[in-house]
């Protein structure tokens, strides 16, 4: 009986993402904003099940699977200055900011830089669809923005098999958070040498003609990463990211990616289901002011890091604020950093609803703005044009 | 010329842009899905003026007839079209061919044999449906099409002995 009734649910929820997500393309929003609020909804009909929350599970590592197959190491190495110097002003303007929201909401230490990540990541999902559908792909400012995304899911990769690895270890001192950063370094470094060395070695492997043994070992092989990196303390996710870095090297990486994204697609929406379902109401409405205050504070910082990246490798102060405006969207990781850490209900601001909250305004508001973008930079190009020619009719100051 | 700007486009494909002497940029932007974009902007713009999607073999139909290689080939790629009995033919016209140094119009190729000629092939250069005023040069190949019948006939008539190997 039990069993009947969750697989009616997950029925019923499934045909409800149906619905949600076509009307949600019909007005170009994001599928993630609404596979949420499809969870927010769903908890009032049918409880969170263990199974729900086991596929949900295994949505974030078929996620973090494909970001890792599409990410190719050897681009990582050819366009790593770039790369890096993009990345490192967008790091530098947002995550020492998030850390400090976090700090004034009263999060201990931990919670602090795990709020750092939540408001410093933007949703490359969302952003990546939104280039594609608005056109953008051939502007100046894309490979800037292309360049910061993946700096900014590379570091979060890291950044997430280090705070899960401290949060198995129980709390944050030197002996501890050293421990944790050698796991994790081993851990990379043994995947990114597998994958530039025995390339030749796995082709080999991996080539397989049926289909179904095909699948059976592509998806063995994401689940063994997975739960080896879970057996040494760290993040589950950051197993099938590596396990996705060292299959996308090899020849059948097309196949892997056909093969696998049914699994990760209807997974990922119920990971995100699942997440709405366990955003507390309660809650919720006395999170919107400060959601909506911590969207303020960030957005306006993203923007200011985009402009000034976009200044600094002499792209058009217009191209420059679009860069910044691309960069608001918070989506798939923030989700995921918040998922990590089980509700504490100590804390001032219940975290996972928070991220909700946060989450949601950042999404629809973002991808608008995002769409938008050019109206905004026009009314604040107008503007500044009637400032300085004020200025220069000034009487009694020499034109310059 | 300027030359061509090549970069990634991670998650997305490859991009390569083209300054033109005009001032304009040309930027085609190939997607891993093998999608063209191709965009153009003008002087000092950073939006794009104009955008234009193709699909892969749209892309490369519009390629082959930018560098100037392009003319249908009715025969070898769609033989679902071409009807049982009609044929295409290529004929190398020797100096003292009966063809050579006439203009198309004064031979009535049409009227006495109802072969057409579709192209003349003149070294580099290709001219696609040739004008009645154009005059055939010896060393032309001269692409004909017609029926069985009609083909035989254009040959008795005008005495070829030399057809290219396809």
């Amino acid at each position: 009986m039990i069993v009947d009734e969750t697989v009616l649910s997950l029925g019923i929820s499934l045909l409800a993402l149906f619905f949600a997500g076509l009307l949600a393309t019909k007005v170009n929003q994001s599928l993630t904003a609404v596979f949420i609020v499809v969870g927010m909804i769903l908890q009032n009909f049918f409880p969170l099940t263990i199974i729900t929350e086991f596929i949900a599970t295994l949505g974030i590592i078929f996620m973090l699977f494909m970001f890792g197959l599409e990410f190719s190491v050897g681009n990582l190495f050819n366009n790593q200055r770039k790369i890096f110097y993009t990345g490192i002003y967008d790091l530098l303007f947002n995550f020492p900011l998030g850390l400090f929201l976090g700090w004034i909401l009263g999060y201990d230490l931990m919670h602090s830089l795990l709020f750092g990540g939540i408001v410093y990541v933007t949703s490359s999902v969302i952003v990546a669809k939104s280039i594609i559908d608005l056109k953008r792909s051939a502007n100046p400012e894309t490979e800037y923005l292309l360049n910061i995304l993946i700096f900014e899911d590379m570091f979060i990769a890291i950044f997430l098999a280090f705070i899960v690895g401290i949060l198995n270890y129980g709390h944050i001192d030197t002996k501890g958070t050293s421990i944790v950063m050698l796991k994790t370094s081993a851990f990379f470094l043994f995947f990114i040498i597998l994958a530039r060395t025995s390339k030749k070695f796995i082709d080999k492997i991996i080539d397989i003609e049926h289909t179904e043994l095909f699948v059976i070992l592509i998806l063995s092989i994401i689940v063994l990463s997975a739960g080896a990196a879970s057996k040494i303390g760290l993040s589950e996710a950051i197993g099938a990211f590596l396990a996705g870095l060292l299959l996308s090297e090899t020849k059948q990486r097309h196949r892997i990616s056909e093969a696998i994204k049914p699994f990760q697609q209807f997974s990922t929406a119920i990971f995100f289901v699942a997440f709405g379902m366990s955003i507390d109401y309660k809650h919720v409405a006395g999170l919107i002011p400060v959601g909506i205050f911590i969207f303020v504070v960030s957005s306006f910082s993203k923007v200011y890091g985009g402009y000034f990246v976009g200044r600094r490798y002499r792209l058009s102060a217009r191209a420059g604020l679009r860069l910044g405006f691309s960069l608001i969207p918070r989506g798939e990781f923030s989700i995921i950093l918040a998922g990590t850490i089980a509700m504490n209900p100590g804390l001032p601001y219940p975290l996972k609803s928070l991220t909700g909250v946060y989450v949601l305004l950042s999404a629809i508001l973002g991808s608008i703005i995002m769409k938008e973008s050019d109206g905004f930079i026009k009314w604040f190009g107008e503007r500044k044009e009637k400032e300085t020619k004020r200025i220069s009719n000034h009487p009694g100051r020499l034109p310059e | 010329m300027s030359e061509i700007k090549e970069c990634d486009l991670p998650g997305i494909g490859k991009k390569f842009s083209l300054e033109l002497d005009s001032g304009d940029k040309l930027v085609v932007v190939i997607h891993s899905s093998g999608e063209r974009e191709v965009f153009k902007f003008t002087r000092g713009n950073d939006e794009p003026t104009s955008v234009t999607t193709l699909s892969d073999e749209e892309a490369r139909q519009i390629g082959a007839i930018l560098s100037g290689t392009y003319f249908q080939p009715v025969v070898e790629d769609e033989p679902k079209l071409t009807m049982k009995n009609v044929t295409m033919e290529w004929i190398k016209i020797a100096p003292d061919s009966m063809l050579a140094n006439k203009k198309i119009e004064e031979l009535d190729i049409r009227k006495t044999t109802g072969v057409s000629i579709t192209t003349i092939i003149r070294g580099e250069t290709v001219i696609p449906n040739p004008c009645s005023g154009e005059i055939i040069k010896p060393q032309d190949t001269l692409i004909i099409i017609g029926n069985t019948d009609q083909i035989k006939n254009f040959m008795s008539t005008f005495e070829i002995r030399q057809h290219v190997e396809k």
